[in-house]
């Protein structure tokens, strides 16, 4: 069954009536998740943590479109990240756009410097593309943070947004994200199961080949561009209204190292894989401080820094965990957490043999 | 002003130039973008202070130990992490020095705290030397001094020794120099331990131009990086232009047009310097067969 | 097929039993006849850990009031979170704050763009909030029932230390050099009203960006301007980088600074020296000073937190927090938000180791502020203090 017949079996979204019904089973579950994070704070979650892991699913999605699927790198995303969050807000604010009409807008600005950036990316691999990605994501900020018309380095304050005449909480917030999350991540399956898609992995594994066979390179190379800035600046949009405030401050160049580093962790080339990468990234960068809190590492910590360390930088724990977890899933799952499902999936098939 | 800005520009150049040669040495063997150097030479940097500070070790002394933990610090890395990695992807490999370099920052801030500090190095960062005319400090002067010494000894050291050539056969190709004898393992580890200690003289030297502390070297290390990349990152020669070419470039443009954009224009110029030689300046261009 | 539906039946199931089993988060509003909850946020990792020294310094307070019995036979508890200075994470610690531990208040926490997330948020559900860390006019613009600032703010400080520059001190070509961020601009926003005012020239204003560690051509451009006096409104990295910078090309004009460089134990360390003669203005006692509180606070920190260095902002931890437990004292036994504030607007005056505070009830966005007076000092080649002033009011 697991022989595909033609062109379009193979793009269908759901291969089997069982992946529909789990489908359904996780949309319903997405749908009452509010309330049990409210109810049960599980973990320490509250529904504004799962909002941040949602969006940074988004652009974990869209970058991977890039890395995973078109073998480009980029840490240039948080450029991208601030670009949807301002033109979001601009548009808001001075225009009073709605936000459905300003957060596609916010896209599509985002894409066209993606497809900006794609240009010198036709010539660039490597050491070389890194350094001209990063630099463009700094040269965005610095743009944005010298302009009065962004708010300058005073940062801007989003608008409240109204949901049927009352101020959007949280919880509205989670819904309008939730589905456009699942919209786009929709539409990203989708798009590597077609055409583009397949001309982006056969960059990928070898551009000249590509090439070769018939692929127009400037036209995919610039699009995976266009199309991953696109995921990046409609996440950025969202993230304005959760958080508030924003200032080009926050949008460095850790943000775009965070991002990658949800890529490769959550499986280069997985779209599932970028989503579990973004929520257990973010997750322990939330909450790794409690390391501090549980019963028994807690104290052993404070008497180990007083004898060897100083106690004024015991938090440092958090990101020194933080930094080997990183390190040991790539040692161990090259195909990151991705990976790591696909061997337990494996692995159950079989059993008990 | 003008010559004033070309002397200082000089003189960060050349602290980009240390920091891009430690990462031009690794990419050359292994191929791996080394993201942890700055914070290599951080922590190097901090061993040097406490045996300065809290036992008061004669410098000369003082900086041959932090040579030694420097080596054992980039051996540890290599043998330690990435040697471990199952058929990495480049990408993995950057993720991994990533890695390394949060743990490396968090130990520097668990350590030896946040605060701020004066680092005692022998030269003054503020007396000057004055040469027709032009003012440039002593520190300025001797960082120039010691970038070009290195530089000169490496280059003749990866031209003409025998271990230097294996370094290079081992970067051409792995395989076929471990058939011809070359152990490339050892070889591996040796990239990093000179590596680390090239960075940890460019922490020393940026530490005593301005002050030490955890993040001290998160814009060298970028700036360094730039300047291996508008070299070509394969060759020595190349990145001592590349880091002179950007401080000067930063400073003159810092100097006449903006201060604002100054970090910046860095990088705009390097990109638009890549679409005309993708492989930097002084790197000929290979393009890979299918 | 069937293995496969089953074993993700397990899972789910799993996952729902794990879900399932009832976690405590008892809605309290943090007051209980035995405890208060308050908490503050703080970078203790991350490029700006320096600052996180406040919340552990407010810690120190904490610890103190309890040895002392509490007031009013309530005892503390204090929340410490690292939010790395990173906003995502401040707004996910206010709301860990709200919703999960259900704190009475917030008190200090630094910075403008992680404080500002959270300040709609906190105003919205009626958490009071003492003393954020830094002196701008978010906090009291638009005016909020529930957020009560100390921290003098910056352009009025600049203000008057360009006043004191230019007519006590008569230094008439003046030069500013300053951090591009909103902490800077509100610095330069104070002097150019001042010099606008008496219709001076300002001969320079040179910014660096807050990642730059080369500051060469910066200094250049402050010794061609030829100003007598420089006014200084950055981070110490840079204030260290500028003035070797400046030494080294043979500038040595009179310097003036923020109250955020205060801490002048430090700045002589990693200026080597090149601090002395800075004229500072300070928001809270000098750490030597007689003051009696002063001297009480120093004996609790070497006998509670003698690990910690004794910088000027360990103990603005304390100068950020006095207010707020003096409020609580005020209100009684009886407390609520609405009496906390009611007691907070009985201050008139009141004084700690900190700045005289007095609110009053919210009709101008002044009536919120609570720290309107610095003093200056010049520091002394030993690396001390020399106090020029008293306390001297800077904002009308």
């Amino acid at each position: 069954m697991d022989i595909k017949r033609n062109y379009y079996e193979d793009i269908e979204l759901f291969k089997s009536n069982t992946i529909l019904v789990w489908s359904i089973l996780f949309l319903i579950f997405l749908g009452i998740l509010p309330w049990l994070i409210q109810k049960y704070h599980l973990l320490g979650m509250s529904i504004y943590i799962v909002n941040l892991i949602t969006i940074h699913a988004i652009v974990a999605i869209g970058l991977n479109i890039l890395v995973g699927y078109t073998g480009q790198i980029s840490m240039g995303h948080a450029g991208f990240f601030a670009l949807g969050a301002f033109t979001t807000v601009i548009l808001i604010l001075r225009w009073s756009f709605p936000l459905w009409v300003a957060l596609p807008i916010a896209g599509f600005v985002s894409s066209a410097f993606g497809f900006i950036l794609g240009l010198p990316a036709l010539r660039l691999k490597g050491p070389y593309l890194a350094i001209a990605t990063l630099g463009f994501g700094m040269t965005i900020t610095t743009i944005i943070k010298h302009m009065e018309f962004f708010g300058g380095r005073m940062g801007l304050q989003a608008p409240r947004l109204y949901l049927f005449g009352t101020p959007m909480k949280d919880i509205h917030y989670y819904y309008v994200i939730m589905i456009i999350a699942v919209l786009m991540t929709i539409g990203a399956v989708k798009l590597i199961k077609t055409r583009v898609g397949r001309a982006f992995i056969a960059i990928r594994d070898s551009d000249i080949a590509a090439e070769a066979m018939g692929v127009n390179l400037t036209y995919y190379k610039t699009l995976a561009f266009a199309v991953s800035a696109f995921y990046t600046g409609i996440a950025g949009g969202l993230y304005a209204f959760i958080l508030g405030f924003i200032n080009p401050e926050s949008f460095h160049l850790i943000m775009s190292i965070t991002f990658l580093a949800m890529v490769v962790i959550g499986g280069l080339g997985s779209i599932m894989g970028s989503i579990a990468g973004a929520a257990l990234m973010t997750f322990l960068d939330i909450k790794l401080q409690a390391i501090q809190d549980i019963p028994a590492i807690g104290p052993a910590l404070v008497t180990f820094s007083q004898k060897y360390m100083s106690i004024s930088g015991i938090s440092n724990v958090a990101v020194i965990v933080y930094g080997l977890i990183m390190i040991l899933i790539v040692l161990f799952e090259p195909l990151g957490i991705f990976g790591f499902w696909i061997r337990t999936k494996r692995y159950w098939k079989t059993w008990p043999f | 002003m003008f010559g004033q800005l070309i002397v200082s520009g000089l003189a960060v150049g050349a602290c980009y130039a240390l920091l891009a040669i430690a990462m031009v040495i690794i990419y050359k063997t292994s191929e791996v973008l080394n993201f942890a150097q700055g914070e290599m030479a951080m922590v190097s940097t901090f061993v040097a202070f406490t045996m300065l500070d809290a036992y008061h070790v004669p410098f000369p002394w003082a900086a041959a130990l932090t040579f030694l933990f420097a080596i054992f610090l980039g051996i540890f890395f290599e043998i330690v992490f990435l040697r471990q990695a199952k058929d990495p992807t480049v990408i993995g490999l950057i993720i991994i020095t990533l890695g390394f370099e949060m743990v490396l920052m968090g130990f520097a801030g668990w350590k030896w705290g946040p605060d701020q500090r004066s680092f005692p190095f022998p030269i003054s960062n503020i007396e000057t030397y004055n040469i027709g005319g032009l003012l440039i400090s002593k520190i300025n002067f001797w960082t120039i001094l010691i970038t070009l010494v290195l530089m000169f000894i490496l280059f003749l050291f990866f031209r003409y020794t025998k271990l230097g050539i294996a370094m290079r056969a081992t970067q051409q190709n792995q395989l076929a120099a471990r058939v011809m004898g070359i152990r490339t393992k050892w070889i591996l580890s040796f990239t990093w331990a000179i590596s680390s200690i090239v960075g940890a003289v460019a922490g020393m030297l940026i530490a005593a131009l301005g002050v030490l502390d955890p993040p001290m070297m998160m814009d060298p290390l970028l700036k360094g990086f730039a300047s291996g990349v508008l070299g070509g990152m394969t060759s020595l020669p190349g990145t001592a232009v590349g880091g002179a070419m950007l401080g000067i470039i930063e400073n003159l443009f810092g100097g006449y047009v903006s201060l604002a954009f100054k970090s910046v224009v860095a990088f705009i110029i390097i990109i638009l310097m890549l679409c005309i030689r993708p492989s930097g300046l002084l790197a000929r261009h290979y393009v890979k067969k299918v | 097929m069937v293995k496969k539906n089953l074993s993700l039946i397990g899972l789910l199931m799993a996952t729902v039993f794990i879900i399932a089993v009832p976690a405590s988060a008892q809605k309290v509003q943090g007051v209980t006849d035995t405890e208060i909850l308050i908490g503050q946020w703080g970078p203790q990792t991350g490029p700006a850990a320096p600052w996180g020294a406040v919340a552990r310094g407010t810690d120190l307070l904490v610890k103190i009031i309890n040895e002392e019995g509490g007031i009013h036979g309530r005892k503390f508890k204090y929340f410490l979170r690292d939010d790395s200075y990173q906003p995502a994470k401040t707004k996910a610690i206010a709301k860990e704050f709200v919703e999960q531990i259900g704190v009475f208040a917030v008190v200090g926490g630094v910075g403008v763009a992680t404080g500002m997330t959270a300040r709609d948020y906190l105003m919205e559900n009626k958490i009071p909030w003492c003393g954020p860390v830094t002196g701008v006019y978010e906090w009291i613009t638009p005016i909020q029932k529930y957020l009560f600032a100390i921290y003098p703010l910056y352009d009025d400080e600049a203000f008057n230390l360009t006043g004191y520059l230019d007519e006590k001190l008569g230094y008439k070509k003046i030069a500013m050099f300053y951090q591009n961020d909103d902490y800077g601009k509100q610095g330069v926003m104070g002097v150019e009203r001042y010099l606008l005012k008496k219709k001076i020239n300002l001969v320079a204003k040179v910014s660096a960006e807050v990642t730059d560690r080369d500051l060469s051509t910066h200094a250049l451009k402050l010794k061609n301007s030829g100003a007598e006096a420089v006014i200084m409104w950055t981070m110490p990295t840079h204030a260290a980088l500028i003035l070797a910078e400046t030494a080294k090309i043979g500038f040595k004009p009179q310097w003036a600074t923020s109250s955020t460089l205060s801490d002048s134990a430090l700045m002589m360390q990693i200026t080597k020296g090149l601090w002395v003669g800075m004229i500072n203005s300070f928001f809270g006692e000098l750490p030597d000073s007689n003051h009696p509180l002063m001297v009480k606070y120093r004996e609790w920190h070497k006998k509670l937190a003698p690990q910690e260095r004794w910088g000027v902002f360990y103990y603005a931890g304390i100068i950020f927090s006095e207010p707020f437990f003096e409020g609580v004292r005020r209100a009684g036994k009886n407390l609520t938000p609405e009496t906390w504030i009611s007691a907070m607007e009985t201050l008139k005056n009141w004084q700690g180791i900190g700045p005289p505070i007095s609110y009053s009830k919210p009709n101008h966005p002044m009536d919120r502020q609570g720290g309107k007076h610095v003093f200056y000092g010049k520091v002394k080649p030993d690396g001390n203090i020399q106090r020029l002033t008293d306390w001297i009011q800077i904002t009308k």
